[in-house]
Parts: C-alpha cells; sequence; structure tokens
C-alpha cells in the first residue's frame, strides 16, 4: 500500500489530500492517483465488511475522495473511465424517503465494480420500469425503511412484472426490517439483512450462478 | 386458528375492573415483577385507518375519529393497552416545520408521515451553539428550519434582550414587521400544540374509562444527547464526520444538550404526575457506529441520561430501535428494574439472556409476520415469547415498533388471544 492509499484507508484526510496534491505536483499521472483512490476504497469496503468501519468512515472515505477527485480533475484530459461490471438499478420505493441503507448498499456495490444507478428516493414503479428498458440492467434492488415500503416494493414488482420484464431481471431488497415474510409478499427474488449481502446477490446473480429465492444472510 | 376451548378472561369484565387489573400489569412488568398475565400493548399507528376506511391524514388531524377507531379496535382486540398516532401536524404547519412532512401536507393524504432530517446545523456552528445553545438555536436555527418564523432571526442577542441597558428598552426592536409577524406565528403555534396535548390527555381519559391501561410512550419525549444533535442539528451525515473532524466540540455540545433535556424532563414529570419520560434511540444502534465510537459518543451520555431520571424517580423508557445485538451490554450498567426498553429488531431473545435481569423488555412481534404470516406462525411464535421472554415476568407483548400499518387484523386477533392463552403466569 502506497502513502496515499493508507491515509486514506485510515482515515487521515488531511495528510490524504496533501498526499495527492504532493503527487500530482509531482508529475504522477492523474489516472494514477485515482487508481490509488480505488484501491483505497477497496480497502475500506473490506474494513466494512470485517465490522472494522462503519457508516461514519464510509461518509468521510467519500468526503475525501471528493476532494480528491476535485483536485484530480483539473490534471485530467479527458480520460474515458469506462466501468465494465454489471449494471445495478437501485433506489428506494415510492412514498418512503430514507436514504442511508440505500448509500451504503450503493457505495458497496460500486467498490466492487458494479455500475450503480441510483434513482434516490420515493421512486415510482413507472421510474423503476422505464429505466429497466433503458438500462436493461441484470439486477435490481428495491430498498425501504417504512413499513408502508412493503407495499410499495410488491407494487413495483408487480408493475416490472406487468410490463413484462419480471424474467429479465432479478430483484433483491432490503432496508429497515424486510426479512422472508415481506420477501415473499413483495415478489421479489431475495432480500439481504446489510450491504454486503446486497454485494454477494448481486455478483451471484451475474456470474450466471443463480440461486433465486435464497436469501444471504 | 385458535384453539377452540379459548375464551378471552377479559370478557365480562367491567371497564374498573379491568383498567385496574391492566394497570397493575404493567405496574408489575415495569418491576421486573411477575404479573399475573404478560400484558400485550397495540400501537396501532396507520392499521387504524386501515381498518376503519379514514384517511392518514383524517388520522393524524382529526381526534374524533381516532378516538372513534380506538375505541372500536380496542372493544374488538381487548389488549392492556392500546395506541393510535402520537402526533399531530398543527404545530409544524403552523411554523413552517421543514423537517416534517405529514400525509396531505407534502405527501398523499395515505402517505406515512416522515422526518426529513438536513445538515440544519452546520460544523461551523458548534463554537456559536456551545457558547449558547438557545440564543444560536432562536435566531440562527429557526429560520432555518421554520419558514413562517424567519422574522424571528431580527431579536436582538438574547443576552442583550434580556438584560439590556434598563431591561425592556430593546422591546421596541421586536415591532420589526417581519419579526412581529414570526411572534403572532409562535402565539398561533403554541395554542394549536396546546389544543393537540388536550386532546391527546382526552383520548387517554376516555380509553382509561373503557378499561385500557396507559398506553406505554406516555411521558416527558427526550432524546440521546447525541440523537438530538444527530436529527435535528447535523443530520446523519454531518454527525457521522463529526466524529471524525470535530470530536472535541461534539462532546462539549453534549454535555450541554443533556443538561437541558434531563431539566426539561423532570419539570414536565413533576408537573403532570406521569413519571415516565420517552427516550426513541437513532444511531447508537449496531449499524450506525463501532463500539468504539459508543463508548465514546454515544453510550456514557445515554447511561448519564437514564441514571438522572432514574435519581429523579422517572422511568426512562428507551426505544431501543434497530439492532442492538453487539453492545447489549453495556445496558446491564443500567439501575435495576428502574427502566424498560422496546426492542425493534434485536434478537429478543438473546436480549432476554442479557438484560433480563436488568430492565423490563418489550417488542418481539415483528410487523412483518402479522403481515404476510399464518396464524400457525403467529401462535408458535407468540406462545414461544410468552414462555421464554416472558419468563419471570418483566415482559410486555408488543411489536418491535410503535406502529402496526399493514398487518393483518385477523392476525392480531391471533396475537392477542394467544397471549392472552400462553402468557398467564401460574
Amino acid at each position: 500500500m502506497n502513502k496515499l492509499v493508507q491515509a486514506i484507508t485510515d482515515m487521515r484526510e488531511e495528510e490524504a489530500l496533501r498526499t495527492a496534491k504532493e503527487m500530482l505536483g509531482s508529475g504522477v499521472s492523474p489516472v494514477q492517483v485515482l487508481a490509488d483512490c480505488r484501491e483505497a476504497m477497496n480497502a475500506v469496503g473490506e474494513k466494512f465488511e470485517k465490522g472494522e468501519y462503519f457508516v461514519s468512515e464510509l461518509i468521510l472515505a467519500g468526503e475525501i475522495l471528493k476532494s480528491i477527485s476535485a483536485e484530480v480533475r483539473p490534471h485530467l484530459q479527458q480520460t474515458a473511465q469506462t466501468r465494465q461490471g454489471p449494471k445495478v438499478l437501485l433506489g428506494t420505493v415510492k412514498g418512503d424517503i430514507h436514504d442511508i441503507g440505500k448509500d451504503i448498499v450503493s457505495f458497496m456495490l460500486d467498490v466492487n465494480n458494479f455500475q450503480v444507478t441510483d434513482l434516490g428516493v420515493d421512486v415510482a414503479p413507472s421510474v423503476f420500469v422505464e429505466q429497466i428498458k433503458q438500462l436493461q440492467p441484470p439486477v435490481v434492488a428495491l430498498s425501504g425503511f417504512l413499513t408502508l415500503s412493503f407495499t410499495s416494493m410488491k407494487e413495483t414488482v408487480e408493475a416490472i412484472a406487468a410490463a413484462g420484464l419480471r424474467n429479465k431481471v432479478k430483484i433483491m431488497i432490503g432496508g429497515g426490517t424486510v426479512d422472508e415474510q415481506v420477501r415473499s409478499y413483495a415478489g421479489a427474488d431475495a432480500f439481504g439483512k446489510d450491504a454486503m449481502a446486497a454485494v454477494e446477490l448481486a455478483k451471484q446473480w451475474t456470474e450466471g450462478k443463480i440461486h433465486a429465492y435464497e436469501n444471504v444472510r | 386458528m385458535p384453539t377452540k376451548t379459548f375464551v378471552d378472561p377479559d370478557v365480562g369484565r367491567g371497564p374498573a375492573q379491568l383498567y385496574a387489573e391492566r394497570t397493575k400489569r404493567f405496574a408489575d412488568v415495569y418491576q421486573l415483577k411477575q404479573p399475573d398475565r404478560v400484558p400485550i400493548q397495540l400501537g396501532f399507528g396507520y392499521m387504524l385507518a386501515e381498518m376503519y376506511g379514514a384517511t392518514r391524514q383524517e388520522q393524524h388531524e382529526s381526534a374524533a375519529r381516532e378516538l372513534e377507531m380506538l375505541e372500536k379496535a380496542g372493544s374488538y382486540f381487548q389488549p392492556d393497552s392500546i395506541m393510535g398516532l402520537f402526533n399531530n401536524p398543527a404545530v409544524s404547519l403552523a411554523v413552517g416545520d421543514r423537517m416534517t412532512k405529514f400525509p396531505g401536507h407534502g405527501l398523499d393524504p395515505n402517505g406515512s408521515f416522515q422526518f426529513v432530517e438536513g445538515e440544519y446545523m452546520k460544523a461551523e456552528d458548534y463554537d456559536a451553539f456551545i457558547d449558547d445553545p438557545a440564543d444560536w438555536g432562536i435566531r440562527k436555527y429557526w429560520p432555518r428550519v421554520f419558514s413562517e418564523l424567519g422574522g424571528i432571526g431580527l431579536l436582538p442577542p438574547l443576552g442583550m434582550a434580556t438584560f439590556g441597558v434598563y431591561g425592556l428598552y430593546t422591546l421596541g426592536s421586536l415591532a420589526a414587521p417581519p419579526l412581529a409577524k414570526a411572534l403572532r406565528v409562535m402565539a398561533h403555534a403554541v395554542e394549536a400544540q396546546a389544543a393537540a396535548d388536550q386532546r391527546a390527555v382526552q383520548t387517554v381519559q376516555r380509553m382509561a374509562e373503557l378499561g385500557f391501561g396507559p398506553p406505554t410512550f406516555m411521558g416527558a419525549l427526550i432524546e440521546a444527547p447525541f440523537d438530538l444533535m444527530s436529527d435535528t442539528l447535523r443530520g446523519m451525515r454531518g454527525i457521522m464526520l463529526d466524529m471524525h473532524r470535530h470530536p472535541d466540540k461534539l462532546l462539549a455540545a453534549q454535555e450541554k444538550v443533556l443538561r437541558f433535556q434531563l431539566e426539561y424532563a423532570i419539570n414536565w414529570c413533576n408537573a403532570t404526575g406521569i413519571k415516565v419520560a420517552f427516550i426513541p434511540l437513532h444511531r447508537g444502534s449496531d449499524g450506525f457506529m463501532s463500539l468504539a465510537q459508543f463508548e465514546k459518543f454515544y453510550w456514557p451520555q445515554l447511561r448519564a441520561m437514564q441514571v438522572g431520571l432514574v435519581e429523579a424517580g422517572i422511568m426512562p423508557f428507551v426505544f431501543y430501535e434497530g439492532v442492538w445485538d453487539q453492545r447489549l451490554t453495556y445496558l446491564t450498567e443500567l439501575p435495576k428494574g428502574k427502566t424498560t426498553g422496546l426492542f425493534q429488531s434485536s434478537d429478543i431473545f438473546k436480549v432476554k439472556r442479557v438484560v433480563g435481569d436488568t430492565m423490563c423488555i418489550m417488542g418481539g412481534m415483528p410487523n412483518s409476520l402479522l403481515q404476510a404470516g399464518t396464524a400457525q406462525q403467529v401462535r408458535d411464535l407468540t406462545k414461544r415469547l410468552c414462555q421464554e421472554v416472558g419468563k419471570g415476568g418483566g415482559y410486555i407483548m408488543s411489536v418491535g415498533v410503535g406502529e402496526m400499518e399493514g398487518c393483518r387484523p385477523d392476525l392480531v386477533k391471533v396475537w392477542v388471544d394467544a397471549t392472552k392463552e400462553y402468557g398467564v403466569y401460574n
């Protein structure tokens, strides 16, 4: 691990930013600095998985990344940064505006190389349907915290089915008190207890080894 | 399916007798004693509107309609204690509260009440907050959070307004039109809230007359010092960064917050005679912070709050929201038999093992089972909860949250009856 990766991973914010600036100033390629950031984000994700890091570290890591990206941007000459991973469509269902869990899932999917499209909160079933048509993601993740969201999840799954897309996507649900009862009620393929479960499911579903109706964790 | 031989023992008893028995049941479990039967509390929330065809907006705004629904539900289900909703939008609407969204006001009439968290206090505000929370709060925070109180920011510094040269000479500045408007809005908001409080008291009194025990959440509403800083001031994102960037300021602010919340709760309890403080917890659970962060930023302050209440003769009724499985042992540091914990999604059997001789435990029935389970599943879990968590007393049967929207009435009936059947102590 180089100095920048180490500083970010250890949450030393000022040192990380200073190091990134020094690297750019001494001619290190901006692409390399961003690669270091990604390595650090992976390490942060691993620590989160192990239970060493929690929400605050993910948020701080995101802040550090934002500051470094701002430093890097002027040095970048239109380097195409295409992500190769499978697509995941994510959002908090209609009537619910909770975003903490969804944001963590988004972060963890992102560091695991998925291309995440986050539709935000209070997302109507029709918006999910539209986006599935447009992006054709193999995986759809519905988040919700309120007990009301159980019904919205069900309505979303039904809308996807009504549009003839149900067999094109695997649907996971998560958040709050979601469990097997809710999974069955909503008609989703699986539920996850936490962000790691979401990553695990997305990996399973996109590697061809699909275990439908199996719940992780 | 209920056992054929089961007959509800509460049927045929008069309201006065039921009230006495039910109230005694709660009094016993709060003191970790074994009552005659596990008490069950139904916190219906929006389930009332669903059952009786009201909109959620009506349920929030019409105390008469809600009372009518509570009476019907109480008479049918016969729980030991019953509750509907506990918040009325009147005061939020009066001041233009940006932190809350109520059904029919920025939400569908059948939407769910929600809290809109924001970073209403910036990291740069810490020094002013710590120096004088009330002055900063009234002159800077209120205009940010309450759209109708913008003019309140025109107040002179509160120290000056209070002690200014020869006392009241600064009062003239209160005539500035935006400020005068804000003061009128305040007066209106005060009346609206007082009226809502009055109706809530009348509802509780009426349900008591019908034989139902006191609602468990009734008490002085306060928050863990960390949560107060997070929920209404810094927001989740802000507070999480504060633990890394401004740890000392966060701790200093919590000290202030702890002090005025305790004073408020003690005064409230003395004035009303209701010796309970309700403390819903948000950010201290397993997923949100590490044990190291919990030990530094959350638990010492929350423990001090609970100990302070107990010393004043008040029972902290604490909602341990989320999962607390990794940090239950800390709770054993609380005074024995003086607090109650409602557990949302913790492993309730582990909760009993770890804190069963420390506090009265409430919860255990997942909402999802009452929404999508079978009668047999509900009966089986109820039996196990009564036998294991109810063992020796100190247990209140309930769902893990104060809300039963979406639950099926037939399954709720099965659940209540099963509690009365399996919850009897010999």
